[in-house]
């Protein structure tokens, strides 16, 4: 047994001392696999894709379980048995509830998986109704208008205050393009036009940002194959 | 029973949720905390259903031999090594060594065991980002067919777009400083001032409308009016 153990554990140092070398392979075989596509669609790239959606989603169980059942199910409910802290018992409940999840696995009793999603759906359609309100709201309008009152007391300069008034007639105009409630003709129609213009410099400038994200990505993994990998930079 | 009782449920943690939400009470505050705990809990179950389609899709696949059956076994391999590495926890016994015959336990960690660290590191995050990367080549020929400056609305699109790029690549600074009298800055500067006003003002009227597309669907899911969620059958 304990030679046993100390020849696993000689394998681990062994594979451990040489694995980050090991893994910039492996990062540089998995990256070429999947730029390979740019080519077509090839086995290379299905090997990595496939393995990809493998390795994430068992991440995500594992994460899940890790990160979310056994620090808030198991170790209030652990607790509650050893220390005799029974509230911790109250946990039991939700645990209960989602094992309903199961039930998708029993075709004759499926129809129980319908109380675990109704309750999840039900606390997050409670709590997105004050919480959308505040944030994505008020706090939206606040920003919009807030301004204005700095103008009113003389506090802002001439391009605050164009900035300012463009902000309102931006709001104003976009959000009449998506009324639907009546036609968009005459001075809906002018005003619709305008939060069109305004649509358009938004998605342009959200479509330049995702460029020069992708392009970012695009950057460090070139640089880690050139730098990391074939060490010519 | 089938039914009723999940929109009864679903009505109950709406309604509970909606209005502790608003209320500073210690009881009303105790109550969203355990919920939201609960709602924690929950969820990661959540996860049965998304694995049991995952590979009920890809046994059928390899029963059916449908073309690239054999890729499915690479989807089974990659689930099985990161849960085996990452799931299994040992006792830590407080950080003590721990009794001999416990011993074999060390290399349960969890998710900090080395070998699942390693493929999340040197597998999964390089193949992410060169997923996402390769995203750049698409989006540049998307861009070439979308950018034809034709309308004012497309030509506003490209401006955008155009100023936005060359503002947040850091040469655009560079040339314009070098090569233009006019201005220090004016590419990162302009960028800036396109995010914040117009970009800004679009964005905030498209928050407002889909805020207020969510509140009243939250409303009708609490209420039932929206069932959707609940599937067919009885």
């Amino acid at each position: 047994m304990g030679t046993l153990t100390d020849l696993i554990t000689l394998l681990v140092d062994f594979v451990t001392s040489h694995a980050q070398i090991l893994g910039i392979w492996v990062a540089a075989f998995f990256t070429l696999c999947i730029y390979s596509f740019l080519y077509r669609d090839n086995p290379f790239y299905r090997f990595a894709e496939h393995l990809f959606v493998g390795l994430s989603v068992g991440f995500g169980i594992v994460i899940s379980i890790h990160q979310g059942l056994i620090p808030f199910a198991w170790d209030p409910f652990w607790e509650a048995v050893t220390k005799r802290e029974f509230m911790g018992l109250l946990k039991l409940i939700p645990i209960a509830i989602g094992l309903l999840f199961f039930a998708r696995l029993i075709p004759k009793y499926s129809w129980l998986i319908r109380y675990p999603i109704a309750i999840l759906i039900g606390i997050g359609a409670g709590r997105a109704i004050p919480n959308v309100m505040d944030a994505f709201i008020f706090r939206q309008v606040h920003g919009t208008l807030t301004p204005f009152g700095k103008i009113h007391a003389g506090e802002l300069g001439f391009f605050a205050i164009f900035g300012a008034i463009l902000m309102l007639v931006g709001v104003i105009c976009t959000l009449t393009y998506f009324f639907f409630s009546i036609e968009h003709r005459g001075v809906v129609g002018r005003i619709s036009k305008v939060g069109i213009i305004f649509l358009m410099v938004g998605f342009g400038s959200a479509f330049g940002n995702t460029v020069m994200g992708r392009v970012s990505l695009l950057i460090q993994r070139v640089d880690f194959l050139l730098s990391d990998w074939l060490r010519l930079i | 029973m089938r039914r009723q009782v999940p929109l009864i449920l679903c009505f109950l943690f709406g309604i509970v949720m909606m209005l502790v939400e608003f209320s500073p009470h210690p009881v009303s505050e105790g109550l969203r905390a355990e919920v939201i705990e609960w709602d924690l809990i929950i969820g990661p179950f959540a996860l049965v259903i998304g694995v049991v389609t995952l590979v009920h899709t890809h046994w059928i696949r390899i029963r059916r031999r449908v073309e690239h059956w054999q890729y499915s076994y690479l989807v089974f391999i990659g689930m099985i090594v990161m849960v085996a590495f990452g799931l299994p926890m040992g006792p830590k016994n407080g950080g003590n060594e721990l009794p001999k015959w416990l011993e074999w336990f060390k290399w349960f960690k969890g998710p900090e065991n080395e070998v699942f660290v390693w493929f999340f590191d040197n597998v999964q995050v390089p193949m992410e980002a060169t997923m996402f990367s390769l995203l750049a080549f698409f989006i540049a020929s998307a861009s070439y067919r979308a950018f034809r400056a034709r309308t004012l609305e497309a030509t506003l699109l490209l401006a955008a777009a155009v100023i936005v790029m060359i503002g947040n690549a850091p040469i655009g600074d560079v040339l314009w400083n070098e090569l233009s009298p006019v201005g220090e800055n004016i590419p990162s500067t302009a960028r800036q001032w396109i995010l914040d006003n117009p970009n800004l003002s679009s964005r905030r009227g498209i928050i407002l409308g889909v805020s207020l597309g969510v509140i009243s669907q939250s409303i009708r899911i609490i209420f039932g009016i929206e069932r959707s969620y609940l599937g067919g059958g009885d």
